[in-house]
């Protein structure tokens, strides 16, 4: 086990050191001067190319790439180039939070919501409750996430007033204000997600329930839902497992366009601005810190496989 | 303002806000207060001053206006205090403060919260004191005494002296320290006289000094920042959250999420600010801003102009004001004279022998077949003003507005048919399909263009949507057919004029192949001297005169084919008193601020 883990770490190091690079040299292939224009307003030409200077950005793209790799070797992902020159982990580190914590919220509630419906789903078969849970599904992965969360601050913020309509306070502030400003933007995130759960729980709870231990199961006269409870749906959950790896893409693309809308500044408000501004030591940074979270996350659900399934070894 | 500036129900919308800001002032004061908030200078005589008369008719229960106007009650109740939340539109972070490094309005929008300058504008767009009480310029105008204001203190204690104002010009002047060491050029250095005065020297006599290079906000370079702050804070956090000697100091700023600003008890102006705390939100998209204004998440936006299709929503909210006056700003459709089919080889003629030359009447059928008032009732849901030259309307003294009448880029679609024919394109017939380079943002605009073109002239053409560091580029290369591109934060005609309007203007094509293109998109050797002229001119009367021929000889020229100056709009709630003296143009200060409860 200790191996399996050890290799699989090895791996995602240089995943990310393949993405990391990949980006390096896709964004200084996009057009457009970010120094030039930065400085657009002051005019100065002889500014643009001090600043590139100081920048290091007027060396040939080789140089710049080994440094930024020897740097990055050593934990320093360098400044933004834009205003005060922020530390990049630093903006790194506010950010991931806020993006975490949707995310999380996003799981929740999405798990809340696909579990029951996809057991009541796989249990009530072609019943009225089926076709409301299936018709549920399409409209989750139909309606994108952008739209839903506008329409959520249109009608939870700003005619009900219910909720805050924009904007994160982190938990030291209180549990209610981190959460109500989350509430909004999580379901915006976590319905499509809890669309695609409720669908694989009830497609792999199906082909559990046929399963011959089942059978077995009836024919010794145990109840219903100790059958379910106990013995389906932890088996029907291992493909369901597989689904939470790209659950993580889901979240954080979804994050990323929903940031924007509710005006958190997440991760994926940091790529987007520092896409948009050619802020190359940002977009770095943040690609590195979310192909991160993607590679570790799914080593965390292969070694969840184990948990649920003890037929399961690694070695 | 005038109703000719084609801003709809603009003369209803002053005076309303005038009745308004007059009633505001009337009735912001404390009932308990026997001097009902005035000061004994100000109820001594010989002469009363008018609001003072409105307030003590109106503590005294009899200013008949009052009664008449349904928030009259509310505003009797407004006080000191509170905290105001605010959005600002259109950006994800304010990426710095520090004003060496300000690059955008929205962010000296804030700075001038926070900091100060030797100047003010006020509503007028006229330089007022700050940190400066009074100067005296010499006899040619190179130099100015400056005497400045005691007892000022900056946010961590420090007192504010000549040094810092030394401090800040050495700063800035310094191209790794500043991106405004152009802006300081033309000082040849300042000597300190004492611990409250200077002596500030000129190269050269400038006009727009007081406006522009001293100024708090737009001016930036002498934005009086404190040395021993960014000393101990270091470059980083000062950028974040900078120390000067304005009304509010900031007390939090978590990029990209929100900035809190509280007040500075000690402030110079003991009157000063109003509010006791003022949260920053920026909110980058046009619904969420909306909706935030709608579930009382905030109460005024500032920041980027709003989306216009917001504005409507917020007419229709009775909950809310919307405050509109003539931004201090232009917007222009800009034609690249070194490609066909507008073709020019040169600007330094008279009209009337440029007028016979096929690539100049070509531009000027373009520039007439504008319909400037329906582009602005497209493209900006009827808010801004047709423009005819890079003078706004914002700038008052300065503005002509008999180019609206007289200008050779008045709209006159028959004349540009007949000048397209005369150029050799009868009806369109064989006008090649132009690219328009524009940013996404101004997506909206491009097509309203596209479709006037083609309605007016029937010439096709393409969008070209760029991100805007790819249409710096593009423009600066002069890579382009069409491009549309403007300015904002024009406080003083230099804006105008020297920033755009001079052969060697910064923004006049300077990365282009010199030896295909001697010049940028305009170059005329009477307007660059004549620009000059006005630098330099400090009276008024003669430095307009100056100003307005430059202007329409840039109009009549076609250096572009100006198209509108927008309308700066402010939205907040009504329970935001909002007075009339700090509605000043592009900006968004909130020391006289009050909520009413």
């Amino acid at each position: 086990m200790t191996s399996y883990i050890l290799r699989r770490v090895l791996g995602a190091i240089v995943v990310m050191w393949a993405v990391a690079t990949l980006v390096f040299f896709m964004l200084r292939a996009v057009p457009g001067d970010p120094i030039a224009a930065m400085l657009f307003d002051a005019g100065d030409a002889a500014a643009v190319d001090a600043l590139k200077a100081r920048l290091g950005l007027d060396q040939s793209i080789v140089v710049q790439y080994f440094k930024w790799f020897w740097l990055t070797l050593q934990g320093d992902f360098g400044n933004s180039i834009y205003g005060s020159r922020i530390a990049v982990s630093r903006i790194i580190v506010e950010a991931l939070p806020r993006t975490l914590s949707l995310a999380l919220l996003a799981f929740v509630i999405a798990m809340v919501i696909a579990v029951p419906a996809g057991l009541i789903s796989a249990v009530r078969r072609n019943s009225a409750l089926d076709n409301g849970v299936t018709l549920f599904a399409f409209l989750g992965l139909a309606m994108p996430d952008f739209w839903l969360g506008i329409m959520l601050i249109i009608v939870f913020a700003a005619n009900l007033q219910w909720l805050p309509a924009i904007g994160y306070e982190p938990l030291s502030k209180g549990l209610w204000p981190w959460l109500s400003h989350l509430i909004l933007p999580a379901i915006a995130i976590g319905t499509p997600f809890a669309a695609i759960i409720a669908r694989m729980i009830r497609s792999s709870m199906l082909e559990v329930m046929r399963t011959d231990y089942i059978t077995v199961a009836r024919s010794k006269g145990l109840k219903g839902n100790t059958i379910l409870l106990r013995h389906a749906f932890p088996n029907a959950l291992i493909p369901v497992v597989t689904v939470m790896g790209i659950a993580v893409a889901l979240l954080m693309s979804g994050a990323v366009v929903v940031e924007n809308v509710f005006a958190i500044k997440g991760l994926g408000r940091v790529l987007i601005e520092g896409i948009l501004n050619r802020d190359y030591p940002v977009v770095q940074g943040a690609i590195l810190a979310v192909s991160a979270i993607f590679v570790f996350a799914n080593l965390a659900v292969d070694l969840l496989y184990g948990v649920i399934d003890p037929r399961i070894r690694y070695d | 303002m005038s109703d000719d500036n084609g801003c709809k129900g603009d003369t209803d919308t002053r005076l309303a806000a005038h009745v308004q800001g007059d009633l505001d002032h009337a009735l912001d004061f404390d009932p308990r207060d026997p001097l009902v908030g005035l000061s004994r200078e100000q109820l001594s005589g010989p002469r009363l001053e008018r609001r003072t008369v409105l307030r003590l008719f109106a503590a005294a229960g009899i200013l008949t206006t009052a009664h008449l106007l349904p928030q009259t009650r509310r505003r009797a109740l407004a006080a000191e205090g509170g905290t105001l939340n605010a959005g600002w539109s259109g950006v994800g972070e304010f990426t710095t403060l520090d004003p060496a490094q300000i690059n955008q309005v929205l962010l000296f929008q804030i700075a001038s919260n926070v900091m100060s300058g030797l100047t003010h504008i006020d509503p007028d767009l006229v330089a007022q004191p700050d940190l400066a009480i009074d100067w005296t310029p010499n006899e040619d105008g190179t130099e100015y005494t400056f005497n400045l204001r005691e007892g000022v203190t900056f946010h961590n204690g420090d007192a504010f002296t000549a040094d810092d104002v030394i401090y800040t010009f050495e700063r800035s002047r310094d191209p790794a320290q500043s991106i405004h060491s152009s802006v300081v050029e033309n000082i040849a250095g300042i000597e300190k006289l004492g611990p409250h005065k200077i002596l500030l020297k000129l190269a050269a006599p400038q006009a727009s000094l007081l406006v522009k290079t001293l100024e708090r906000s737009s001016g930036r370079a002498m934005t009086i920042v404190s040395r021993g702050a960014i000393e101990s804070m270091g470059l980083e956090q000062y950028g974040l959250t900078p120390v000067g000697t304005g009304p509010f100091r900031i007390t939090e700023h978590q990029l990209g999420q929100s900035l809190t600003m509280e007040k500075f008890a000690d402030y110079y102006d003991p009157e000063r600010p109003k509010l006791d705390k003022i949260v920053i939100r920026p909110i980058i998209d046009a619904e969420p801003l909306a909706g935030a204004m709608e579930a009382g998440d905030i109460d005024i936006i500032g920041g980027n102009p709003i989306a216009g299709e917001l504005i409507d929503r917020f007419e229709s909210n009775p909950d809310l004001t919307v405050s509109i006056v003539p931004q201090p700003g232009f917007q222009s459709l800009w034609m690249n004279p070194h490609r066909e089919p507008f073709k020019v080889e040169s600007f330094n003629k008279p009209l009337e022998e440029l007028m016979k030359e096929k690539g100049f009447m070509v531009r000027m059928a373009i520039a007439k077949a504008i319909d400037r008032q329906l582009f602005i009732d497209q493209a900006q849901f009827g808010r801004g003003t047709p423009a005819y030259g890079t003078i706004n309307p914002a700038m008052g003294f300065f503005f002509d507005e008999s180019l609206a009448e007289s200008g050779a880029q008045v709209y006159d679609v028959e004349e540009a048919r007949r000048l397209l024919a005369e150029a050799g394109y009868p009806d369109g017939e064989g006008f090649p399909e132009l690219s328009l380079l524009h940013t996404p943002a101004q997506r909206r605009e491009g097509q309203v263009l596209k479709n006037i073109l083609k309605k007016s002239l029937n010439i096709d053409v393409k969008l070209d949507p760029k991100d805007f560091p790819v249409l710096i580029e593009d423009g600066d290369k002069m890579d382009y057919d069409l491009m549309r591109l403007g300015s904002g934060g024009d406080f003083d005609p230099d804006d105008g004029l020297v920033d755009w309007m001079l052969t060697t203007s910064k923004f006049n094509g300077r990365l282009r192949n010199t030896d295909e293109m001697p010049f940028g998109y305009f170059s005329d050797a009477e307007v660059d001297e004549m620009i000059a002229e006005q630098a330099i001119t400090a009276d008024p009367e003669a430095r307009r005169e100056l100003v307005r021929k430059i202007n329409a000889i840039t109009s009549d020229k076609v250096a572009s084919a100006f198209i509108y100056h927008p309308a700066d709009i402010l939205v907040y709630r009504n329970t935001v008193n909002f007075p009339p003296e700090s509605r000043i143009p592009g900006l968004v200060d909130l020391d006289r601020v009050t909520l009413s409860s």
